[in-house]
């Protein structure tokens, strides 16, 4: 070679078109063929991943994607379709066994074959707009076997087949039936509630309606929603180990459906075990069942709270209306604490302390307490009962349980302002007898009450114990200043601001002239110190002690009123007397004294005196004595009656006549003091707001109210407007 | 010629007021100097009309007497004058128009408050007694009102809440026998602003007619 031309290397592009062979693409074509034929027969560990790769690369690059992956699709087609006359062939139970065998086959193919084709996955389909590889093995799949005809039915039947078995305590093989469930998952969400989920919930609500309609025939209320919770759990348990989870919602919507919802109306009013069985006997844990499945399904919880309400209502106005429990009213408030106290405990223990439950039972409580007018003045009794003794022994905190328990009833009252006048009598009758067990709880309860009902509602209760105190400092500044008195009867005067206490003015009666004489040095010296001041001693309402030597030496010491001292002690100096010469001596009022004179004349073991003739009552022409032959085994007898106790019917009467007097002076200060701010209003919302503002002290009347506005317009307060008639205007 | 015209004017004038007082002396009380009781009465039978008839209480509305019974001479002028009238047998034409005039509705409550009004005889008094009001009613809106009036008059007479009457629930009597459907009393709310003593009565009709 002498001749070494240089070369300079050009590249061009080729001149000529490389001609592929055409049987090219079909002889690749077969390698893969070949290869898929062996990755289905498991027999892929002799391929080599490279070289398929590379040959669907080149049919893909060489044009030929069209012919590749339709190749694809046919050749998986008939795979699929052997593989389905496989599966159809599988008898019995190892049908899912096989159909899952195969699914899993199938999976690991179309692994490698998508491999194998993924240039073609990458380009050629995305371009023409064809179902990717793995997909496409998916719908291929779901076409071929699922949706086959000999297996789509039996899929589905046998899956039923299982959780039926499952429902009916057998155990199942609940990994087969994840593996099959998620398999029909991946198939798309329309397959798996298409071919499962659909059929699955109707032939559950069929299996629970079947059942719901057995069990209610044979079991009691309490022991079904026991079954209604146990296949409640199954189903969720169900789902948790091989269902679809958004699948829980719909199928324990289904067993709430069936189970609860369509006998809910039956189960709460089964006789002896339903809903007032329950609440009657405490029966904590049914209930708290009740409400948890109850609370699924729609208007459940309202169903229970309207049978309870009904319920509580009933009981309570029976409790209220019961003549014989009328005869203890602090039997009968015992009774509404505990009806409050059980209520309270179901509550808060079975209801977890649902406020709308809570709000039902405070309503009944304020219906039927309020049926009872009498309810004010047997709750003051129960109060006065605790304080004068109940509470004896008690502890601090124990005392704080009661009172608040205590306050919780008195809120419901509409009439509060009937409760205070009571109140405040009994509260007068402790003080002044000196029978209150302990002052903390007297003023804590004070307390309680102006929180509850503001100052205004308890300032005169407060002058009470206030003028106890003063009452106090004052004898011990009198004594002190007549040292001289030590000697003689002992007095004790306590000094009661008018218009603070519940008292009735009453005529002084005469008193025994040692009495009489040591009032009056009481009298001089309180005056002295508060010149101004006006005194009348409330003969009606003191005690006395008196020492008695009786016919045969018998020595007592006669706790008695102040009446009854006035009486006794004019048998110092007279043996006999008849009632109307006791009459003109005491001057004590005539009902008074012969309430008096039969308290100490006829009543067994505090007859210190003689009658006659020996009648039950006292007549004006009788005649008394000292009973020489007077016997009690104790030293101290009591012969008053300063105790509170329940109203006879012309007392009632006319405390409810105070009451209703009372009630005008404040109808008509709202009237104004409304007025006054608004200028002018229309009756009906005088009528709301009037209402709102005494809410708290009793509940006003509409007719009440619009009798005090017309006495108002008839003294000029208010005059009604010219124009429109429903207004009222202000008159300043 | 305007002062002869006026001279012939006020000389009428004078003329016309002479008649009024003229007419006044025939009926007054010479020691009082005003119409008594009995001077109503002699008017009302030279009239031709009852003393209790409701055109005497239209002519003491008109006049606007302050006393009932009496017309002074003040009233008696003003009113004769503006009911352009100064004999006797104008004054009984006059009535007749007066009786229209109040029926007008502009009059018309006027004249129903003036009525009650006229009844306050004493002084420092609000209310009328029962058995008057009920004459009163039956006089004022008897003619207009019939039934309404019957029926409650004969509530008025049974129940025994309220002894007498005061203006409040006077002018409200009116408003009801207006706005009331009767006897039905279908469109009455009880919890509207009407006194207490309607409410009463409607609650008694309907008892009755139930």
């Amino acid at each position: 070679m002498s001749n070494q031309k240089k070369k300079i290397f050009q590249i061009e592009a080729f001149k000529n078109r490389v001609v592929v062979d055409p049987k090219y693409a079909e002889k690749t074509w077969k390698i893969l063929e070949h290869a898929i034929h062996e990755i289905y027969n498991h027999n892929a560990s002799g391929l080599s991943f490279e070289e398929l790769y590379r040959n669907a690369y080149n049919m893909v690059l060489h044009k030929f994607g069209e012919k590749l992956y339709s190749g694809l699709v046919t050749t998986m087609t008939a795979h699929l379709k052997e593989i389905s006359k496989s599966i159809e062939a599988a008898q019995g139970d190892l049908f899912l066994e096989e159909l899952n065998r195969k699914w899993n086959d199938h999976n690991k193919a179309l692994q490698m074959i998508r491999d194998i084709l993924m240039y073609m996955d990458r380009t050629y389909i995305p371009n023409t707009h064809k179902t990717p590889v793995h997909e496409l093995g998916l719908s291929l799949w779901r076409d071929n076997i699922i949706h086959s005809g000999k297996i789509q039915s039996r899929l589905l039947s046998t899956l039923l087949e299982l959780v039926h078995r499952e429902r009916t305590g057998e155990v199942i093989d609940r990994g087969l039936m994840r593996n099959i469930v998620k398999m029909l998952m991946d198939l798309g969400s329309s397959v798996y509630q298409e071919d499962f989920e659909k059929p699955f919930l109707e032939v559950s609500a069929e299996f629970y309606r079947r059942e719901s309609q057995k069990f209610i025939e044979c079991y009691d209320c309490g022991d079904y929603l026991k079954k209604a919770e146990i296949r409640l759990n199954e189903e969720i348990e169900r789902v948790t180990h091989y269902l679809d989870a958004k699948s829980e919602g719909k199928i324990t919507h289904v067993v709430e459906k069936e189970m609860i919802a369509n006998h809910m109306m039956r189960l709460v009013h089964m006789e002896n075990s339903g809903l007032v069985n329950m609440l009657l006997n405490d029966k904590h844990g049914d209930l708290g069942r009740m409400y948890n499945l109850f609370r699924r399904v729609p208007n459940g919880l309202a169903m229970i709270r309207d049978v309870m309400t009904s319920h509580l209502r009933e009981t309570g106005k029976q409790l209220v209306t019961d003549a014989e429990r009328l005869k203890d009213p602090v039997e009968y408030v015992q009774r509404l604490l505990d009806e409050k106290e059980k209520y309270d405990g179901i509550i808060s223990l079975a209801f977890s302390n649902d406020k709308t439950f809570q709000n039902a039972l405070n309503s009944s409580f304020e219906y039927f307490i309020n049926l009872n007018s009498r309810s004010p003045e047997f709750i003051s009794l129960f109060v006065d009962d605790k304080l004068r003794k109940g509470l004896k022994g008690v502890s601090e905190e124990d005392v704080e349980i009661i009172l608040d328990k205590v306050m919780m009833i008195f809120c419901y009252l509409q009439e509060k302002d009937v409760f205070e006048k009571y109140y405040k009598q009994h509260l007068a009758k402790r003080l002044l007898s000196g029978k209150t067990v302990s002052d903390d709880a007297e003023r804590s309860l004070i307390v309680k009450l102006k929180t509850a009902c503001g100052y205004q509602y308890t300032s005169k209760l407060e002058g009470m114990f206030t003028d106890m105190k003063t009452s106090q400092d004052t004898m011990q500044g009198f004594c002190s200043s007549h040292p001289e008195l030590t000697d003689g009867p002992t007095l004790v005067v306590q000094v009661l601001t008018t218009g603070s206490w519940p008292t009735q003015p009453s005529i002084t009666c005469h008193l025994p002239f040692e009495m009489s004489a040591l009032c009056e040095k009481f009298r001089s010296y309180y005056l002295g110190i508060h010149t101004g001041r006006r005194l009348s001693w409330q003969t009606n309402m003191g005690t006395a002690d008196i020492k008695a030597i009786f016919g045969k030496g018998q020595k007592h010491e006669l706790n008695v009123s102040t009446y009854q001292m006035c009486i006794l002690m004019l048998f110092n100096n007279a043996d006999r007397l008849s009632y109307k010469e006791i009459e003109q001596v005491t001057a004590i009022p005539a009902s008074d004294l012969k309430r008096c004179l039969q308290s100490m004349a006829c009543v067994k073991g505090k007859n210190v005196l003689r009658k006659e003739p020996m009648s039950k009552d006292i007549g004006e022409d009788d005649s008394f004595f000292v009973n020489e032959k007077f016997a009690s085994k104790f030293y101290k007898v009591k012969v008053g009656t300063v105790v509170a106790q329940k109203e006879s019917e012309p007392e009632k009467q006319e405390t409810r006549q105070r009451v209703e007097e009372d009630r005008k002076p404040q109808i008509e200060a709202a009237v104004v003091r409304i007025m006054k701010s608004r200028k002018v209003l229309d009756h009906n919302n005088i009528i709301a707001e009037v209402t709102k503002q005494l809410q708290s002290r009793f509940l006003a009347n509409p007719t009440e109210i619009k009798k005090r506005i017309e006495s108002l317009i008839e003294r000029e307060f208010l005059e009604r407007d010219n124009s429109d008639r429903k207004m009222y205007r202000y008159l300043a | 010629m305007l002062a002869g015209y006026s001279t012939v004017s006020s000389k009428a004038k004078i003329k016309g007021l002479e008649k009024i007082d003229r007419l006044f002396n025939t009926y007054a009380n010479s020691s009082l100097g005003m119409i008594d009781p009995e001077g109503i009465e002699a008017l009302c039978s030279d009239l031709g009309v009852d003393y209790t008839d409701v055109r005497i209480l239209m002519l003491a509305w008109k006049l606007k007497a302050e006393k009932q019974g009496y017309f002074t001479q003040d009233e008696w002028q003003t009113g004769l004058k503006a009911l352009g009238v100064d004999s006797l047998s104008k004054l009984k034409k006059a009535l007749s128009d007066l009786e229209k005039e109040v029926e007008k509705p502009s009059n018309y409550e006027d004249f129903y408050t003036y009525a009650f009004r006229y009844c306050l005889t004493e002084e420092k008094q609000k209310s009328v007694d029962i058995e008057s009001i009920c004459e009163l009613l039956n006089l004022v809106l008897g003619v207009q009102f019939r039934p309404q009036i019957d029926s409650l008059i004969e509530y008025l007479k049974v129940q025994n809440d309220y002894k007498v009457i005061n203006s409040d629930q006077w002018i409200n009597f009116l408003r009801f026998c207006k706005e009331i459907s009767f006897p039905d009393l279908e469109n009455y709310d009880a919890t509207q602003a009407w006194p207490l003593i309607l409410d009463n009565y409607v609650e008694w009709m309907r008892e009755k007619h139930s």
